[in-house]
């Protein structure tokens, strides 16, 4: 339906744009920020000839009309800005993108050339998610708001439980980096949600590739880079708070932010979230047991001139999350059971209390950096950081081990680093960098269950170099280059009969330390050379057109849980092996990217190739018994993958309308957008080369469209629809086994245990509301608005129950 | 010229991140760590039955798995048959051999009476198993059984402990729900 009428005005705009008369031109295009690419509305461009100014909209977009061939002068400021002259030249309807800089000394002072898509300054395929789209996320979690981007889904454990997955891939595949430091939170494990408040971020730019080399050379699937709000170098007090409510949950949240900026180059910043949910509830019932409490801090004070400048940031993040009572079972007979029953088998009313099986999860974070320029060559940066992650998971325990934690794992990690950026030359870009990564990974050995991830250290040492030329205005051509070394050091107790059954004991029985009882101390000591590249060229054709190929490369070394795994997963009834003798998992990555922007029309299709040797998977390899009846065995095992998609996404502003209004002696035009249709979609076809049959896990093909009326009746009144809808995965490895099930008559019965079998397709229609009015915006949305039943093939308690029902939200946004 | 610079700066950067990335390189004490025994692994499970009309007629079912979650099964062990026509006093034990000294779970599962519950599935035609003992509630709980033999035959018996059941059920596995901590089936013999 959108589709036909995209085309019809699509046909109908070319022919407009057809006719050329000579003084009915028009100037149009964006005012961004250098920094973040982020629009600057209210940004004014004043053209000498016409006396006249015009100023951008909310979405940093400008138009001048009526444009006689000529050459022009503009100048164009902000308020925080410095002001910029630029002269253009016009004999056609021309797109031109003007670039403005926040903070001077990022600038090379020379000269800011006008650029197109300045959000595409490289060949690598990125996407940004704008304040406005983080804001209305900040009840929820960082991965609900990563998934409004094409080719980004979730994988969920439950609701409060979010990691992202970029094209097909997610964990120790995917690199957050946060405020310049990459997260280590334990992220290996597919049940364990990034710990970052997404109220930090101003903006979050996600990179689908092993292109920010900066930040490591094992994102195989992509990389994450979340940035705070530029530092203003001028006497400011800024502040924000958001105050959110909603029905599903019955809880709410509420962040604050406060920056103080100097003209010294002095600054100060601080972040809080508070946020405190019941359960969750499905439209048939209560999903017991999902509530969740959350506290972050982040503060952050520096000093900023052009010269130098340093950041002291330090930032807290705990959080209470309970997992549905329901998915916490004993064996395989309890899973078919839950599977075949079609609701939770617990069902109890609504708490906000959290009870076990839940997790407690702490992150701190500190990091100093400081910068340095140096005259004709560039900005020498060098960076500490300190992180420390405690994560504690608590089953369903008996007698006095009730309310005692079944995992708890201390991560330290430290990091140093420099880089040296080397701007000197007018086209071309240079960085070279080192750093390096010191962890000891330390499970309380009190917890009366063995560790499931061992004691470790683990070191990393790396260097890259990258290069961005710009032989032309229609040329970017970029290339990187990285290798670490890392090792992993580890002392872990296998039980005697594990290590003898996996052949360790003929493999290496170097590592055998010592033994105790029934189980064998061992000293695995793990060494990778992991090297990644990167390798790109973008073509700008012209206004409307361009196109980025980049190839990448990344090798990944097989993380502590891949190694050495050994036990019993709860809440799936599988017993997962680590194997000590994984390889490096090697992708290549093949992105392109098609871009146009033409007349309020601006589409990007995005076609890429991963295939990834040695990749490493979970995979079924038999059945054991225990006293607790029958579990079937996954090992982590290698295979070679590839992994075919396309990412599409559009945005249409089919009626805009311009508004001219005479103040002071100028002029002043604006293009306001009155309607919007966007979206996105996404499709990809993993396969596993080695089996020769479909990958799992892959997010099946889904689309999202949303229909946005500006200035509905009121003005500052706007109103959306939006519906997203995700097709059945009907490519899927059969992985069901049968167990033999004591029944109540005494006689056993074969059952299958259906885990392979992805849910059905399903269909969300979201509408909301805003209204802003002086420095404040009310928003309700309701998501979910038919109460509709589905479940989800990327949620690991699929199997125990629907998704969440209808949500009402209500948000307050204040702007001090 | 100016690649030489490059690299003398390169330099100089390398040796300035090395040191820094070495003084950061503070290594730790290194402690060994300390084994950790599973506490509450369920390693055996002992089913007695003694004939209430000769205290000599003892007939013992045996599940031992030393290793827990290792990779070896649980070894079964049958005393021998049941008598047929007599009538059996059952206790069921179950103990986590991998501590010294040994535990008691049974001890547990008595002190959680409410959230426990043990079931018993026989599939021979003439053996019939009732619970015995109850938890604060009155519900059953089938520590202790009484076990009605009838004519000769083989089949199996099942012996379930579940956790967190829905208590009061209807005496089967499926009303009952909650997670399973034991599931082991045992041949049985009436002659």
């Amino acid at each position: 339906m959108f589709q036909k009428y995209l085309w019809l005005l699509l046909l109908c705009s070319a022919t407009l744009l057809a006719q050329d008369n000579p003084c009915e031109y028009r100037l149009h295009g964006k005012v961004i920020d250098f920094h973040d690419a982020q629009p600057l509305a209210l940004a004014q461009i004043y053209v000498y000839q016409l006396q006249r100014t015009f100023t951008t909209n909310d979405s940093g977009e400008y138009a001048i009309d009526d444009l006689c061939a000529g050459e022009y002068r503009l100048r164009v400021s902000h308020l925080d800005c410095d002001v910029k002259e630029f002269t253009i030249v016009i004999n056609r309807d021309t797109k031109k993108d003007f670039l403005l800089e926040h903070h001077v000394d990022e600038l090379d002072q020379i000269q800011v050339t006008a650029d197109v898509h300045d959000d595409h300054e490289s060949t690598q395929s990125s996407t940004r998610i704008s304040k406005e789209t983080i804001e209305s996320y900040s009840g929820a979690t960082l991965g609900d708001a990563l998934n409004s981007v094409a080719g980004v889904s979730a994988l969920k454990t439950g609701n409060s439980v979010v990691k992202p997955v970029i094209h097909g891939l997610h964990s120790s595949r995917v690199v957050l980096v946060n405020d310049g430091l990459r997260q280590q939170d334990q992220e290996w494990g597919v049940e364990h949600a990034p710990n970052i408040d997404v109220n930090t971020a101003s903006s979050i730019e996600v990179i689908k590739g092993a292109n920010a080399l900066r930040y490591g050379g094992d994102a195989i699937g992509g990389t994450i880079v979340i940035s705070p709000e530029r530092i203003l170098v001028k006497d400011t007090l800024m502040g924000k708070v958001i105050l959110n409510g909603q029905s599903n949950g019955r809880g709410g949240s509420v962040s604050s932010t406060f920056s103080k900026y100097r003209d010294s180059g002095w600054y100060q910043r601080g972040t809080f979230t508070y946020k405190r949910l019941g359960d969750y509830e499905a439209p048939d019932y209560v999903l017991s047991n999902t509530g969740s409490e959350l506290g972050a801090v982040n503060v952050a004070t520096g000093f900023k001139k052009f010269e130098y400048g340093f950041n002291i940031n330090y930032s807290f993040y705990q959080t209470e999350l309970g997992i549905l009572r329901a998915s916490h079972i004993g064996n395989a007979s309890d899973l078919v059971r839950s599977i075949n029953s079609g609701q939770p088998t617990v069902i109890r009313p609504f708490t906000y209390e959290v009870n076990e099986p839940k997790q407690a999860v702490v992150h701190h974070g500190l990091r100093l950096d400081g910068y340095r320029r140096i005259a004709g060559l560039g900005k020498l940066e060098l960076d500490y950081s300190l992180q420390f992650n405690n994560r504690q998971e608590f089953d369903i325990r008996r007698g006095e081990n009730s309310g005692r934690a079944s995992l708890d794992i201390d991560l330290l990690t430290q990091t140093a680093s420099a880089f040296l950026n080397i701007d000197r030359y007018e086209n071309t870009d240079l960085e070279v960098g080192i750093d390096g990564m010191f962890q000891i990974n330390k499970p309380d050995a009190s917890t009366g269950v063995r560790r499931l991830i061992p004691d470790y250290n683990s070191y990393r040492i790396g260097a890259f170099a990258s290069w961005m030329h710009q032989p032309s205005d229609q040329w970017i051509l970029d290339a990187g280059l990285r290798y670490d070394r890392f090792t992993i050091d580890a002392q872990k107790f296998y039980i005697q009969s594990r290590w003898e059954d996996l052949g360790y004991d003929e493999q290496f029985p170097d590592f055998e330390v010592s033994e105790t009882g029934n189980q064998i101390l061992t000293n695995p000591q793990l060494d990778y050379n992991l090297l990644a590249f990167t390798m790109g060229a973008k073509h700008i054709f012209n206004d409307h057109y361009d196109v980025a190929i980049n190839l990448s490369s990344a090798n990944r070394a097989p993380n502590a849980s891949e190694l050495f795994s050994d036990g019993l997963h709860h809440a799936l009834a599988t017993i997962e092996l680590g194997q000590l003798d994984l390889k490096q998992e090697r992708s290549y990555k093949l992105n392109t990217t098609f871009h146009v922007n033409k007349n309020q029309l601006d589409v990007e299709v995005n076609p890429y190739f991963n295939h990834i040797t040695d990749f490493i998977q979970l995979i079924p390899t038999g059945i054991e018994t225990t006293t607790r009846g029958a579990f079937p065995v996954w090992q982590y095992q290698q295979l070679d993958a590839r992994l075919l998609g396309v990412d599409v996404s559009y945005s249409y502003d089919f009626i805009s309308k311009k508004i001219e209004e005479l103040s002071r002696d100028d002029l002043l035009v604006t293009i306001k957008k009155i309607a919007r249709l966007d979206g996105h979609a996404s499709y990809i076809y993993g396969d596993d080369l080695t089996g020769d049959q479909p990958l799992i896990d892959m997010p099946p093909a889904q689309f999202t469209n949303r229909l946005t009326w500006y200035q509905l009746g009121l003005k500052n009144f706007s109103a959306f629809v939006s519906n997203q809808t995700v097709l059945a995965q009907n490519r899927f490895p059969d992985n069901d086994y049968i167990v033999t099930v004591p029944a109540d008559n005494g006689q056993f019965e074969d059952a299958l245990v259906r885990i392979s079998q992805p849910p059905s397709a399903f269909s969300l229609w979201d509408v909301g509301v805003d209204y802003a009015f002086a420095k404040a915006k009310l928003a309700l949305t309701v998501s979910n608005v038919f109460n509709t039943r589905y479940r989800n093939y990327l949620n690991r308690q699929r199997f125990y129950a629907d998704e969440i029902g209808t949500n009402i939200q209500l948000q307050f946004i204040y702007n001090l | 010229m100016k690649t030489v610079k490059i690299t003398i700066m390169k330099n100089n950067l390398f040796k300035v991140a090395f040191l820094a990335t070495a003084a950061v390189f503070i290594s730790c004490e290194d402690d060994d760590p300390q084994a950790v025994n599973e506490e509450e692994v369920i390693t055996t499970v002992e089913y007695k039955l003694v004939n209430s009309a000769d205290p000599n007629d003892e007939v013992t079912f045996t599940s031992t798995d030393n290793d827990g979650e290792g990779p070896n099964a649980p070894v079964l062990n049958v005393s021998g048959p049941l008598t047929a026509g007599a009538t059996y006093t059952g206790t069921v034990e179950f103990l986590n051999e991998l501590e010294t000294p040994v535990e008691d779970i049974t001890e547990e599962v008595l002190e959680e009476a409410d959230e426990h519950e043990v079931f018993y599935v026989v599939n021979t035609a003439d053996v019939s198993i009732a619970k015995t003992d109850t938890d604060d509630d009155g519900n059953p709980l089938g520590l202790d059984t009484t076990v009605t033999v009838g004519t000769a035959g083989a089949g199996t018996l099942t012996v379930v402990l579940r956790h967190e059941p829905n208590k009061p059920n209807d005496g089967s596995l499926t009303d009952a729900g909650g997670e399973t901590d034991v599931e082991v089936t045992f041949s049985v013999t009436v002659q």
